[in-house]
Order: structure tokens, then C-alpha cells, then sequence
């Protein structure tokens, strides 16, 4: 595994954004567009599409962290991006609890299983 | 390949794409409970530093990433996340002996009118205080290490819970790295299993369309 790493972005509230920042993931600087986006109440449906669009055109990202209720929000374009990277992950919030059922990645796994297939 | 040695492929491939989830879910709970540690303990900190102590506002302004993600595709199209910690750069002693200088820098302020009665012994006092007083050099808030440990964006001495609050995040860090490749794992298993229940379904139809050609005659 030689050569420079790549980052691991987050999307998420204030509090998931500082805990991961806390972790030592984040990166800011003039040159470059921060790997992590803060959404506020205040934060629109487009910026927050936009953002995650960025982050999967980046060639130095491995892993995206997106709250849940984040991805529901775009959830259009997290079902269309079908690359093993970057991973996308979908974490929970302090006010609404991870639900497997709107997992992007277990419902892909799970839907696959109809009657026929037992036969 | 005959239909009962697919059969039996396909009943292994299903076993392991059970186990794969079965592991996925249990290792989302432990992450799960984690970062909940995480905002436990962030809460806490919050409580005795106050509200705004903790927050967007205390981010630096550089910060330089102390952990990467090294992704590895395998032959058999899994993809291997191995995380890595940086190093950090040993500047805390200069931390420590060097004042933080906030504010305008006043470098074009001179003395004017300067007194042309200097005496010998007031040179001489001002000469002796810079040499006992510690050798500090003034750091603007611009020169701060962007590399050192987020902890000291919210000041010198943090309680703590902020510190168990990393602590927590480091481990879904990890944590986070292994379950991306589990999840690629599924993924490709569930994958390669509708590739071989399609297989199954054409192998029967030929061999129910054989026996019944064979009825016939």
C-alpha cells in the first residue's frame, strides 16, 4: 500500500462533523476545497447534492460519512453511484437513529431475494 | 458445470453472503454505539465549557488530515480499506515557549521624539532585563501547526470527556474503514450470486426441456 492515502470525507450536523474532525480527518486549506461539509438547517438540498457530487469526482477520497437524513435527502444520487470507491457510509444522527431499511447498500443486498429464487 | 454441483455452489455462496451480513449488521452496532459514546461525551465537555466551546466556531483555520484510508482492489473485485494515522510533528515544546500574538501587528509604530539624553546605565538595564526575560517568540494565529492534535482548538486544558469523545471517534475511524470493505464484499457476493441463480434457472430449463424431448420419443 504505497503512496499518499486518500481522505475520508463526512457530511453531517455540527456534532458529527466536529466528532470526526476531532478524529483527524478533516482538511482545510486555500488550495484546496475542505473534505468535509457542516449542514445546518439553513443548508440547501442543491449544496448538499453538490457537495457529495465533488466528493465522488475527487480521486483522493476513499470513504464518504454521510448522516442518514442527509442521504435521504439525496438519496436519488447516493442509489446511482454504483463504484466500490469511494465507500459510502451512512451513519446516524443525534436525532434520528440509523434504520438498516434505508440503508442504500442493504437494500441493494436484500432486494435481490424473491420466492422463485427458492425453488 | 452440472445442475446439483451449481446447487451446492450457490447453497455455500448463500451461507457466506449470510455470514457477510450477519458480521455487517454487528459491526454497524458497534460503530452505532460509538459514535453515541462520541456525542455522550462531546455533550459532557459542552456542559463545562459551555455551548459555544464546542462547536464549528473553534475549528482552525489550516488543518491538515492525521489519518488516510489506503484502498486496495483485489483480484476477485473486494476492495481492502486499511486506515493510517500521520505522525505528528513534535512542535509541542515550541507550542509551549511561544506566545500566542493576536491582534494587529504593530510594526509600523515607532517611538517618536526620541529623548537624545540616553544614559549609559538605562541602556545598560534595558540590555539586562531582554536578557533574562525567556526567549519567546511572538506566533500569530496564522502560524499555528496545522498538523497538531484537534484537541488544542479548544483551548489549552480540555476536560476530559472531550478527550474520551476522540478517543471514541479514532475507534469509528477504524471501525468505519472495515465495514466500507464489508460492504463491497456484500455487494459483490449478492453479485455473484444472481450471476449463478440465473445460471441455475437456464440449466433447468434445458433439462426439463431434455426429459420432456425424451418423454416425447
Amino acid at each position: 500500500m504505497a503512496g499518499r492515502g486518500k481522505l475520508i470525507a463526512v457530511i453531517g450536523d455540527e456534532d458529527t462533523c466536529t466528532g470526526f474532525l476531532l478524529g483527524g480527518i478533516g482538511e482545510l486549506n486555500k488550495n484546496r476545497k475542505p473534505n468535509f461539509l457542516v449542514v445546518e438547517k439553513d443548508t440547501s438540498i442543491t449544496e448538499i447534492e453538490e457537495t457529495f457530487k465533488s466528493f465522488l469526482a475527487r480521486n483522493d477520497i476513499g470513504i464518504i460519512l454521510i448522516n442518514q437524513f442527509i442521504a435521504e435527502m439525496i438519496r436519488h444520487a447516493i442509489d446511482g453511484h454504483m463504484q466500490s470507491i469511494p465507500a459510502v457510509l451512512e451513519i446516524p444522527s443525534k436525532e434520528h437513529p440509523y434504520d438498516a431499511s434505508k440503508d442504500s447498500i442493504l437494500r441493494r443486498a436484500k432486494g435481490m431475494f424473491s420466492a422463485d429464487d427458492f425453488r | 458445470m452440472g445442475l446439483s454441483e451449481l446447487e451446492d455452489s450457490l447453497d455455500a455462496r448463500l451461507l457466506l453472503f449470510m455470514e457477510q451480513l450477519e458480521l455487517l449488521e454487528e459491526k454497524r452496532s458497534t460503530l452505532n454505539s460509538l459514535i453515541e459514546q462520541g456525542w455522550f461525551s462531546m455533550s459532557k465537555a459542552r456542559y463545562s465549557m459551555g455551548n459555544k466551546q464546542v462547536s464549528a466556531l473553534q475549528y482552525a483555520s489550516e488543518i491538515e488530515p492525521l489519518v488516510c484510508v489506503h484502498a486496495r482492489t483485489l483480484g476477485s473485485g473486494d476492495v481492502e480499506f486499511c486506515t493510517e494515522r500521520v505522525a505528528q510533528s513534535k512542535e509541542s515544546g515550541k507550542d509551549v515557549s511561544s506566545i500566542e500574538d493576536i491582534g494587529p501587528q504593530e510594526e509600523g509604530v515607532r517611538r517618536r521624539n526620541k529623548p537624545k539624553n540616553v544614559t549609559p546605565e538605562k541602556e545598560a538595564n534595558d540590555e539586562a532585563s531582554s536578557e533574562k526575560a525567556p526567549d519567546v517568540t511572538p506566533v500569530r494565529k496564522s502560524d499555528q501547526n496545522p498538523q497538531q492534535d484537534p484537541l488544542k482548538w479548544f483551548g489549552i486544558l480540555v476536560p476530559q470527556s472531550l478527550k474520551q469523545a476522540q478517543s471514541s471517534f479514532k475507534q469509528v475511524i477504524e471501525l468505519s474503514a472495515e465495514i466500507a470493505a464489508l460492504q463491497t464484499t456484500v455487494l459483490n457476493t449478492r453479485q455473484e450470486l444472481k450471476k449463478s441463480m440465473k445460471d441455475k434457472h437456464f440449466l433447468r430449463k434445458e433439462t426439463s426441456a431434455a426429459q420432456a424431448d425424451e418423454a416425447a420419443e
